[in-house]
């Protein structure tokens, strides 16, 4: 019953981290410039693509993989950040949804063209399969090495908002736009920055869950996840980072126990949890406004 | 004569397609410091945003150090030595104390040191977050923000404006030795009249977005019959607080 109750914990924290690198991102990019990225989610599915890709394809071990995609989706973020989005920061949010969700069908049909419709998976190591001895607990090897180093990015970004002067300028630019900018801050720069930094962690996020979720498919920010990474801005509070974390943290859990104690409610369960969670802080569990 | 510092031509701003400010025209040299009153909703708020850059500006010049900024975004005026106090402090709540000074420091005789040696009250709060500080306090850490940058121009929207008399007070000390001691160049908007006037050099009165007196801030304070008229008479109170 505790072992049971442990591993429970464990995959759930997992998944967890898990999401919180996926939807750090949208929540921070969303409190700062009130921009409503619904295509946050095929930054992930690109970097499960690419992750694939490199490993399978190019023959590029997968620990070097997962720095590649980082960058490569950065990159691929502060382009459209650039180039697209820019132009709809002072437009109404209907537009945001409207345009993002375009761009997120556009990116589910431009992934079946060049990888195909089927459920694509990736090869990881040998020691990354199978299950560890972890602090007296048998665990899955895959989710242990998804802990650790999810959850020592995780760390590291909240770190660094806390500690760097460039994480006080965003956090500035999150609590007022026009305040910042009123004492030289560049805030499109700030946010261009951010957004890399926020498409890059969802594309890392997202190499980091083929092998999680036993494979990906073109669908994949079209479904729960996009719901889910709604879940975590708005639980954790937009533009919250420890609020993000731990938003993320108690669906993962939350699903975790979902699935297994109740696998026939689980997925109406966690909504629940969301609508409950929602009345009581309708800014989220930590947000502000 | 010193040089002038900023120079507003002919300028008419507002919001959206509603215009607030309406022709409005001033000078203020290098070093001096100019009171800019009227009662309230008369645009005193519109015009320090607009030479910052955050309203609709429809004509109109402003020219920042003999350059025209009227089309540059607001955080290069920053960066050209505009600083702007504004009129709901707007303090980042999620930065410290200390935060909140360096975030958007540049290099300067004002350093961080300088200014909790300025505010002491500061130094024992440093550590505090943005939204723990009572109002005084944001006051003078806005202030504070605002010197960090090192800028060459001051705005400072009542500044007094809901303090307990000790409190504004000692702003208003801050404010006359920024003025007198450091020739910060500074416009001072208040509703406190007699107080900005003895702070000033020059005085310009808005009523209804338009200039109706412009002259020394001298003559303006005697002139008691234009001050009720365009600024209404304050609580005697106040004029105790600074003189
Ligand atoms: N953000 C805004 N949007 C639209 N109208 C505004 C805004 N801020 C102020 N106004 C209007 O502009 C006029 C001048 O306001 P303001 O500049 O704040 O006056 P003051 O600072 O002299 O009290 C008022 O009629 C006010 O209602
Ligand atoms: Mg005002």
């Amino acid at each position: 019953m505790a072992v049971e109750l442990l591993t429970l914990l464990f995959n759930g924290l997992a998944y967890g981290v898990l999401l919180f690198l996926m939807a750090i991102g949208l929540s921070v990019t969303m409190g700062m410039m009130n921009f409503v990225n619904l295509a946050h989610g095929a930054f992930a599915m690109l970097g499960g693509y690419l992750g694939i890709s490199l490993t399978t394809r190019a023959g590029v071990p997968f620990l070097a993989a997962l720095p590649l995609v980082f960058v490569a989706v950065g990159a691929v973020g502060a382009g459209i950040e650039v180039t697209l989005y820019r132009r709809f920061y002072r437009s109404p949010q209907l537009t945001h949804v409207l345009f993002t969700i375009g761009l997120t069908f556009m990116a589910v049909a431009g992934a079946t063209y060049v990888w195909g419709s089927q459920i694509a998976a990736m090869r990881v190591p040998d020691w990354l399969i199978g299950q560890t001895m972890f602090l007296g607990l048998q665990v899955g090897s895959y989710r242990l090495f998804l802990l650790l180093v999810g959850g020592a990015i995780a760390l590291a970004l909240v770190f660094g908002l806390e500690r760097t002067r460039f994480g006080a300028m965003v956090r500035a630019t999150v609590d007022n736009r026009r305040m910042a900018q009123s004492l030289g801050i560049d805030v499109g720069r700030v946010f261009s920055l951010t957004f890399a930094l926020g498409s890059g962690l969802a594309g890392l996020g997202g190499a980091l869950a083929v092998n999680f979720l036993g494979g990906i498919q073109p669908a994949f920010p079209l479904g729960y996840l996009l719901v889910y990474f709604l879940i975590v801005v708005t639980v954790g509070g937009l533009g919250s980072t420890l609020g993000a974390l731990a938003a993320a943290l108690l669906l993962g859990l939350a699903d975790a126990a979902a699935k297994f104690y109740a696998p026939v409610i689980a997925s109406f369960a966690i909504y629940l949890v969301m609508v409950v969670l929602l009345m009581w802080r309708p800014h989220g569990i930590l947000g502000r406004r | 004569m010193a040089e002038t510092l900023l120079a507003v031509e002919s300028l008419s701003a507002g919001y959206d397609e509603a215009l607030v400010l309406h022709e409005v025209g001033f000078a203020l040299a290098e070093g001096e410091t100019l009171a800019l009153l009227g009662r309230n909703g008369m645009g005193k708020s519109t015009l320090l945003a607009t030479i910052m850059g955050h309203t609709r500006r429809h004509a109109g010049a402003i020219r920042f150090a003999g350059r025209d900024i009227a089309r540059i975004a607001p955080h290069l005026r920053a960066r050209m030595g505009l600083a702007w106090v504004a009129q709901e402090r707007e303090i980042f709540s999620s930065l410290t104390v200390t935060e909140n000074l360096t975030v958007a420091a540049r290099p300067g005789a004002w350093t961080v040191e300088r200014v909790y040696a300025f505010f002491p009250r500061l130094r024992e709060r440093r550590a505090s977050m943005g939204n723990q500080l009572s109002g005084g306090e944001q006051q003078m850490l806005a202030i504070g923000r605002a010197l960090t940058t090192n800028p060459r121009l001051i705005l400072l929207d009542e500044p007094l404006e809901g303090l307990a008399p000790v409190i504004a007070e000692q702003i208003a000390q801050a404010i006359r030795r920024m003025n007198r001691e450091e020739k910060l160049t500074t416009i001072l908007v208040e509703q406190h009249a007699q107080i900005a006037l003895g702070l000033a050099d020059q005085a310009i009165c808005l009523e209804r977005g338009r200039i109706a007196y412009a002259g020394a801030a001298a003559a303006l304070a005697n002139d008691l019959a234009t001050l009720d008229r365009l600024v209404g008479v304050r609580k005697e109170g106040a004029r105790a607080i600074s003189r």
